[in-house]
């Protein structure tokens, strides 16, 4: 039965070709949206590493462009100030606060010459962030522990990682204690000394791929760039008409300064929007796509037992039951359709295999994304196939042997 | 001749209803998001309304600073006193204009605090720009000059801070992140590079004069020409300003370049990147975007292509005739694509109809803030064009293939 169809296949390869073709693109099409949606999914549970509940951002816009760097007396001054309003549990300052578009990165790598044992740059992204930053924002550690007044005056800077930092930087040992340089030319490179390890911190939000991460502490004087977003924790069920008596108090504070006050749940939504909408746009055009080709499929399917009626009609005279005929175009569309399928899937299993995409078509991903495409494009296909098929099998086989 | 191809065309597409129904569902289909997208495209690069003077229109968005071993770099936007001791005083254009990019800010009304987005503009913004002014005024160089707390409103924001008509939000006050003021005008929603913003309030109101002397900052330089023939010669005017910019600290910044660009070359140099040649980029651009579609078309082309090799299986006892006759394969190969050319210009023009549909839900849908596509002639003839080009694409094959059927077979009716 099998060579059979494979005969029949065959004979009509140029044909055939064409559809598997479409039916290819069409498969790779579907793969690709699953695969997007699919690591989406898996990253939106994967743990976030801190807690934005009540908590609002407010970024300092200074008059002057930046220019004059803050200093410690000025943060006491702000913290003074935010700390005597009842709706305010914490304050803490960072450099950027979380669902933030802005993004710093750097090289670290362990001292030693280069070359060495760990003499490898590490790749990571950081934040400066004061002592109250970690209370702000619910960080928990895994080790170690936040920074705090006993690290003033320390010789190398105070910082915190992430689990994977540490895991990059140190692998197998423990991260807490150890110290480490920035990978520039300059002649003395900033050096750091971690005094902590978060679980996990992914400031770009639920939709981000994790990243290395590192905390240091905000020093001023030392910093490389000031810390210029206040976050503040306030007591829940605080409502957002605070924001005016909270905008009226920091000018207390510096009245040619702008501030711009945003809760995180704010910014939390239009991340996400900004990450989901062109999956959205293309999921839509995607549909379309889909449609078109069910209309195609169906139509080139159509055509084909329109075609083959006589072929049909001496089968049916040979002996062949209705439902043995519309078994055979039924199986013939299944194998066309797994034939593009798995060199579909050949092809884009180079995709993991090479590692184009790293970690953000992971085999799971991979995986999901084939099983997802595969059943929607055998159900097209079928679907496509059911009607023809019907109608071939309904015919008689006198009325099939004299058709023309 | 031609009216034997459409008449066959024409008996060809009626003997068939479905499939003519089909066909032209997938060329639709294709053609509306292929123009939906052309036209947006339009609308971004050649707009007409509030921006619509793109012919001799220039504009400033970005600056780059080098240090003096080439080590750092640095791009940001311009500073008001770029524009103001630099670009203002240059000869031979219509006016200049200096602008910050929207920034977000909170309004306080009571208990209610909305956020929009705002913009700080010099008078000769709203010159560049043609804005249609509902209500109220629009700000003058008067204003500017003794630092009035005036804000202009669009249409949207005015409706939702002061239900009501236009002219009721005109003279009231309004709490923004702090400072009072007062509403003197409220134009149109628009949703364009440098149209886009809620609430507008002149430059001068800046909490401090600070801005007065950054050279790079918020601000992007509009530059109006006088005619469209001056454009290249004030791109080249401001790429020599450029070299003549002194930093304030020359030692750390020894080199500043910038670029006057139209709108295609501003969004070409933001996505490409290029702030360092003249080039913006819009060739490759342009390109990017013309291979997409090409790839894009690729499935419904090769669906079309498999419904159309159906059809010509129908019909070979005609092309057997046909070639009984003497009609060679060149002559049958381009019949067909001419038919397969005329349905995609017939699909074309329901697609035209349906994108103004789907345009206008996108209009509605506030999916993209104030968003106003206008179907022009140009988005016309670009659907045309990419019509024309599906159709060659899908039916080039299927002729090719028909052309080479053999007439005897043909005729007997065997493949």
């Amino acid at each position: 039965m099998l060579r059979h169809l494979l005969k029949l296949t065959w004979k009509r390869k140029s044909r055939n070709l064409m559809l598997s073709l479409e039916i290819l693109i069409a498969f790779a099409i579907v793969f690709a949206l699953a695969a997007f949606g699919l690591r989406y999914l898996q990253l939106y549970r994967m743990p976030l590493g801190f807690d934005a509940a009540d908590v609002w951002s407010v970024t300092v816009k200074p008059g002057d462009n930046g220019n004059k760097r803050f200093d410690e007396a000025l943060y006491d001054g702000l913290r003074r100030e935010l700390s005597a309003l009842p709706e305010v549990k914490n304050v803490g300052f960072v450099t950027y606060e979380p669902y933030s578009m802005s993004t710093m990165t750097s090289d670290m790598r362990r001292g030693g010459p280069e070359g060495s044992a760990g003499g490898g740059a590490v790749h990571t992204e950081m934040i400066e962030g004061d002592d109250g930053a970690a209370g702000v924002l619910g960080l928990e550690l895994a080790d170690g522990r936040w920074f705090s007044k006993i690290d003033n005056g320390a010789a190398q800077r105070p910082v915190v990682l992430n689990r994977r930092m540490a895991e990059a930087m140190f692998p197998g040992e423990r991260a807490v204690g150890q110290q480490f340089i920035e990978a520039d030319d300059r002649e003395t490179p900033q050096a750091y000394r971690v005094v902590g390890v978060v679980g996990e911190y992914r400031g770009k939000g639920e939709l981000a791929a994790p990243d290395n991460f590192m905390f240091t502490r905000l020093e001023p004087g030392k910093n490389y760039r000031d810390a210029r977003t206040i976050l503040l924790k306030l007591r829940p069920g605080t409502t957002r008409d605070f924001e005016q008596r909270l905008n009226a108090r920091l000018k207390l504070v510096k009245n040619d300064w702008s501030y711009q006050i945003t809760p995180l749940s704010n910014m939390r939504a239009s991340m996400l929007k900004t990450q989901t909408v062109p999956l959205i746009i293309v999921g839509v055009i995607a549909a379309f796509m889909l449609l078109m080709v069910a209309f195609g499929l169906f139509g080139a399917l159509w055509q084909n037992t329109t075609q083959r009626i006589p072929e049909i009609g001496l089968r049916r005279a040979l002996g062949a039951s209705a439902s043995q005929i519309y078994r055979q175009i039924v199986a013939e569309q299944f194998m066309l359709s797994s034939t593009a399928i798995v060199l579909g899937l050949a092809l884009l299993v180079q995709l993991p295999l090479t590692g184009v995409f790293g970690e953000n078509l992971n085999w799971p991903v991979f995986a999901g994304a084939a099983l997802l495409s595969m059943a929607a494009i055998y159900l097209l296909s079928l679907l496509c196939a059911v009607y023809p098929g019907w109608r071939a099998s309904r015919l008689s086989p006198t009325e099939a042997l004299h058709y023309e | 001749m031609f009216r034997n191809y459409l008449l066959t065309a024409w008996k060809v597409f009626m003997r068939r209803k479905l499939f003519t129904a089909i066909n032209l569902l997938c060329i639709v289909l294709t053609l509306v998001v292929l123009m939906v997208i052309a036209s947006l495209l339009e609308t971004a690069f050649r707009p007409s309304g509030v921006e619509g003077k793109s012919d001799r229109f220039l504009q400033v968005l970005m600056m780059r600073m080098e240090g003096p071993k080439g080590n750092r770099v640095s791009t940001t936007l311009p500073g008001y006193k770029l524009i103001e001791k630099y670009l203002k005083p240059m000869p031979g254009v219509e006016r200049v204009a200096a602008v910050t990019l929207p920034a977000s800010v909170s309004v306080y009304q009571g208990l209610n605090v909305s956020e929009l987005m705002m913009r700080r503009a010099d008078a000769d913004y709203w010159k560049v720009l043609d804005f249609r002014l509902l209500a109220g005024r629009l700000p003058t160089s008067a204003d500017d000059a003794a630092g009035r707390m005036i804000a202009v409103l669009n249409a949207s924001s005015a409706q939702r801070l002061f239900a009501g008509t236009p002219k009721q939000a005109v003279g009231q006050r309004i709490d923004v992140g702090g400072q009072v003021f007062e509403v003197v005008g409220v134009v149109e929603d628009a949703m364009h590079l440098n149209a886009y913003a809620d609430i507008w309030a002149p430059i001068s109101t800046f909490p401090t004069s600070d801005y007065r002397n950054q050279l790079s900052g918020l601000f992007t330089a509009l530059i109006l020409a006088e005619r469209a023939a001056d454009l290249p010669r004030i791109q080249e005017q401001v790429a020599r300003i450029a070299q003549g910019v002194v930093h304030d600290d020359p030692t750390e910044w020894n080199k500043i370049r910038f670029w006057a660009d139209s709108k295609l070359d501003v969004f070409a140099r933001i996505l490409t990147q290029s702030t360092d040649t003249p080039d913006s980029g819009a060739g490759k651009l342009l390109a990017g975007i013309v291979v997409a579609m090409l790839l894009f078309m690729l499935l419904p082309a090769l669906n079309l292509v498999n419904l159309n090799t159906g059809r010509i299986m129908e019909r070979r006892s005609e092309i057997g005739v046909r070639k009984a006759f003497g009609a060679t394969s060149s002559q049958l190969a381009v019949q067909l694509v001419v038919e397969n050319v005329l349905l995609c210009l017939a699909g074309g023009l329901i697609a035209l109809g349906a994108t103004a549909g789907v345009l206008a839900w996108l209009e509605s849908a506030d999916l993209i803030p104030y968003l106003q596509v206008d179907l022009n002639l140009a988005v016309f003839g670009w659907g045309m064009l990419i019509a024309t080009v599906f159709g060659l694409l899908s039916g080039v094959l299927p002729a090719w293939k028909m052309s080479r059927l053999d007439p005897v077979h043909a005729l007997k009716g065997a493949v």
